[in-house]
């Protein structure tokens, strides 16, 4: 039966390619192997995110009059909101993790390396992107901690050098945190920052299938050198294994719903002082404590403003890596990334520990 | 000459055109080196309702405005009278403000028994006997400058009233020669007691003018402490359900001072349940104690089940609000809760009839609420668990999956591995 | 094709068998004989699927309140509530009371006294809305008549909705 259905589509698309790239792809074995699972689990949680997304968006109301009623009716009233509610917040957090494991290990072990480049900067914009889901659907439940961290997030903006205050202005929908905010996150949240990640997504991954996954340079000058590259075949031995590491996921993100509900906090008051120790996500904290570590004043210009220089300095650095790396390109090992990769990592967990720790 | 000179004067002052009759005090007194002098007529020029009315100086102070020299301005034969003080300063304002008729021109609302009042005050019958330091007219309103009651400037508007009855009773230098009807010095720290209150508060800070400053509990015009019994009749034309309370307790027919004996009469404080019962810083405690007491025990009774409705209260409140942060349906709860807030006003109030009896039911009805809004919470967390266990049940399946997929890959693997030895072997 | 059960199970496992078999070095039929294995984890799938495929239907059926209750409460039938009279009603977690005049005008407050949060009621012999709690006495504007109560009672919406003759009163915030 599903022969015949197969066959009936055979005949008006050919299916050949598909069989072959289904029967060829293979993944490679070899020590660190571990990370390619990683790819697979941002992408699932990304389509947990899609799915608990769009259920949400069947009752939630994105105005500052009714956005946490609406989100606590979700979770009072409607059938397992509390459930889908919980699964999307957490599952945001753990995506977001993921996220930056997978790009770390992909620095790390060089996969951006030629003629992986575009790979990179897919999934650096990928990465960013993430960043403005994570910043946008924070304001979306609109009560005190979501309002006063967009506040002081969207204040942040404001700090670029030219143009500053209109990226502010543009980020708030105005001069301050308001309804208009919310707005225009919510747009952003659902529609403008999935049709991006969409595109990319689909770029991304086709980038992969067409070139295959990327070893580590050890093992790549190994197969230069002629050995046989073990691999193991696609389907279905690595598709069962990726499979397995998404259903614990699952488990983990249903036992994480159960046991720690996302609180429903206060409704936001835009009248009210700001609580003291307010701060962003954790994903943001290690940024945000730097900011608020720098003097007032560096070499005449705003502390702040030389931090979110300095931010987008490293952005710009991490865009380029495959086109500074000169010397991974030629097979070569590049201990001035590597350490780069592990400054960076270093710092930004320190800073996240100590952000946390922070009164 | 003298005809050709007033004729002079008065054509010359009325082409000033000045609103009024050509003023001669004014222009005189002005140019006088005498501060006493000079100013009340720089001030009357300035702010003042009565020359606003159309009144002049000499409507007090008699005279003729039109005379250029003193002798015939100051002329006793034209009516002057200098500065009346005492009884006379009485009888000069009381000649229009005692006046309906008058008065109906110009303020038809204006009550017109000032004076009356006056006579019947502690400072009217003191002026009477001779005593020429208490307050007149113009000891309040002031004498030039005066302003509408209500004009926030004026020193009797609410809110500058007790500084006016202050820097006389608050002075020892001015109170020292006085004593209270048994023979005791007449205190002065009334107004610094009274800035300790919530009526100052309110009417300071709160923005609210009906709060109670010296006149509305001792009137204005007839000015006297309330009388012994009529205190709690002077509390209860703003505070009325409290005094009807009170008027059938026990501590009605004992209390001297009604009201005052536990609230105290001018640094009237925030009440808190702390007052009632007999332990320390109590006031029940002041005059009850002891085993054998009947009042100590009701006083003591009535605190506990107070207190325990307020505990009642906020553990309850506390459980709502942290299951509704969990996001729990808890509407029904908290609507519940607020009635039992409700049932805590209303046994405060009860209280002052200083009955348990008519306390408990109150009280009771209170608990009940509370029972209720706990057993509503014990099912939510019940529910909470619920979910807890279905997500067990869902782990079950996860896991079976898990172990499954494992054993899988397992057999998998090993079927690729022995594909991949047959291949190699096969081709050699 | 007429045998059930395990023959069904054979053609499935079969036509999966066709689609991985390629003549490629790597691919190969993997599903040589139905397991055990490949039973439970069948089960597995299902039973998994189910558990989340149940929350997500019941999800998407709406609850039998529709709106959230903080916006719109149904304070009762209009057929109920007779000139010169009030009815208490939840508006969330907070009273509320629906009154209609002696005219027959139907309107609606916030219950809760603008002076400590008690409960208001409605007073059929002065027609005012009383609090019992310090004599707070408010008229069918809501607005304060005497007592402590600094602030008039907040206004609602009121609406009918249903069948003539059968409507209730629908209340919503201003």
């Amino acid at each position: 039966m599903v022969q015949q259905l197969v066959d009936w589509v055979d005949e008006r698309v050919d299916l050949s390619g598909l069989r072959h790239f289904i029967a060829e792809k293979g993944v490679p074995i070899h020590t660190q192997k571990i990370w390619y699972y990683l790819g697979g689990m941002t992408m699932f949680l990304l389509a947990v995110q899609i799915f608990t997304g769009i259920l949400l968006l069947l009752y939630y109301r994105p105005s500052a009059t009714e956005a946490y009623e609406s989100v606590q009716f979700i979770v009072t009233r409607v059938p397992f909101g509390w459930l889908i509610r919980n699964v999307h917040s957490w599952s945001a957090n753990l995506l977001m993790a993921t996220a930056f494991a997978h790009f770390f290990s992909v620095f790390l072990l060089k996969s951006y390396r030629k003629p992986r480049e575009l790979t990179w900067l897919t999934g650096i914009l990928l990465l960013f992107l993430m960043l403005g889901f994570g910043f946008s659907g924070y304001l979306l439940p609109w009560n005190e901690v979501s309002f006063f961290a967009t506040k002081v997030g969207t204040g942040i903006a404001g700090a670029v050098p030219i143009g500053g205050k209109f990226l502010l202005r543009l980020l708030r929908g105005g001069d301050d945190v308001t309804g208009a905010t919310l707005s225009r996150f919510y747009g952003l949240h659902v529609a403008v920052l999935p049709a991006i990640t969409t595109a990319l997504v689909a770029l991304h991954l086709l980038l992969v299938q067409r070139q295959g996954m990327s070893v580590p340079l050890s093992v790549a000058r190994k197969v230069k050198a002629g050995e046989p590259l073990r691999q193991m075949p696609f389907f279905p031995n690595y598709v069962l294994r990726d499979v397995l590491t998404w259903y614990v996921a699952i488990a983990i993100i249903a036992a994480l719903a159960a046991f720690y509900p996302w609180e429903l906090g206060k409704k936001a008051d835009p009248f009210a002082a700001v609580p003291p120790g307010i701060r962003p996500e954790w994903y943001f904290l290690a940024m945000f404590h730097t900011l608020k570590l720098l003097p007032s004043h560096v070499l005449g210009l705003e502390g702040e403003q030389l931090g979110v220089v300095g931010f987008g300095i490293a952005a710009l650095i991490l865009v380029l890596v495959p086109f500074l790396d000169r010397r991974s390109n030629r097979g070569e090992s590049s201990p001035v990334f590597t350490a780069l990769a592990v400054l960076g990592l270093t710092y930004l967990v320190t800073f996240t520990i100590i952000g946390h720790y922070a009164k | 000459m003298f005809l050709v000179a007033a004729l002079l004067l008065s054509a010359r002052t009325a082409a000033a055109q000045t609103a009024a009759t050509p003023n001669s005090c004014r222009t005189c007194h002005a140019s006088l080196a005498e501060a006493r002098l000079a100013t009340p007529a720089e001030v009357f020029s300035q702010k003042d309702i009565h020359r606003e009315s159309g009144f002049g100086c000499v409507d007090c102070h008699g005279g003729d405005q039109t005379a250029a020299d003193k002798a015939r301005a100051h002329d006793a034969g034209r009516g002057f009278k200098g500065a009346p003080s005492g009884q006379a300063q009485i009888a000069t304002c009381a000649r229009c403000h005692s006046d309906a008729e008058l008065m109906r021109r110009f303020s038809p609302r204006q009550r017109v028994d000032q004076a009356a009042e006056y006579v019947t005050s502690v400072h009217g019958k003191r002026l009477a006997a001779g005593d020429t330091q208490v307050a007149t007219c113009a000891s309040c309103h002031g004498a030039h400058g005066i302003r509408q009651v209500n004009d926030a400037k004026s020193p009797v508007f609410p809110t500058n009233v007790a500084t006016t009855c202050g820097a006389c009773h608050a002075s020892q230098t001015h109170m020292g020669r006085y004593t209270l009807p048994g023979g005791a010095p007449l205190p002065t720290n009334q107004l610094a007691e009274y800035q300790r209150s919530v009526h100052y508060a309110a009417l300071t800070t709160g923005n609210d003018l009906s709060a109670p400053t010296c006149n509305d509990c001792h009137g204005n015009h007839g000015a006297a402490p309330p009388g012994v019994g009529s205190v709690a009749n002077v509390c209860g034309t703003c505070h009325a359900i409290f005094a009807q309370k009170f008027a059938t307790s026990v501590h009605q027919q004992i209390f001297d001072k009604g009201c005052v004996e536990c609230h105290s009469n001018h640094a009237v404080l925030k009440p808190s349940d702390e007052m009632l019962g007999t332990g320390a810083h109590t006031i029940c405690g002041t005059c009850h104690s002891g085993s054998g007491d009947k009042g100590a025990a009701a006083a003591d009774g009535m605190r506990a089940a107070i207190e325990r409705l307020k505990a009642g209260v906020e553990q309850s409140g506390s459980l709502v609000a942290r299951l509704r942060n969990a996001g729990m349906e808890m509407s029904a709860q908290e609507l519940a809760l607020g009635t039992a807030r409700s049932q805590l006003t209303l046994a405060r109030t009860e209280m002052h009839a200083s009955d348990p009896a008519r306390l408990t039911p109150i009280v009771d009805s209170g608990l009940k609420i509370i029972a209720d809004v706990d057993a509503a919470g014990d099912r939510a967390e019940d529910e909470l668990q619920y979910r807890r266990r279905g997500l067990a049940l869902s782990l079950g399946a996860i896991l079976l999956v898990v172990v499954g997929l494992g054993l899988k890959i397992r057999q998998v693997d090993r079927r690729s591995r022995e594909h991949h030895e047959r291949s190699r072997r096969d081709s050699g | 094709m007429g045998a059930h059960g395990s023959g069904t199970a054979r053609r499935w496992t079969e036509s999966l068998k066709r689609i991985a078999d390629v003549r490629a070095p790597l691919g190969r039929a993997y599903f040589d004989r139905r397991t055990f294995l490949d039973a439970v984890l069948a089960v597995g799938f299902v039973s998994t699927a189910a558990a989340m495929a149940y929350p997500v239907s019941r999800f998407l059926v709406p609850p039998a309140n529709a709106e959230p209750a903080t916006a719109t409460a149904v304070a009762g039938k209009a057929a109920a509530l007779k000139p010169n009279s009030g009815l208490l009603f939840r508006f969330g977690n907070k009273p509320g009371i629906v009154v209609r005049t002696a005219d027959g005008d139907v309107r609606a407050f916030s219950a809760v006294c603008t002076h400590l949060d008690c409960t208001v009621q409605f007073k059929t012999d002065t027609s005012q809305l009383w609090c019992a709690c310090h004599n707070g006495t408010y008229d069918l504007g809501g607005n304060v008549v005497s007592g402590p109560p600094p602030r008039a009672l907040e206004k609602f919406i009121v609406n009918l909705r249903g069948e003539p003759g059968d409507e209730e009163i629908v209340v919503s915030h201003a």
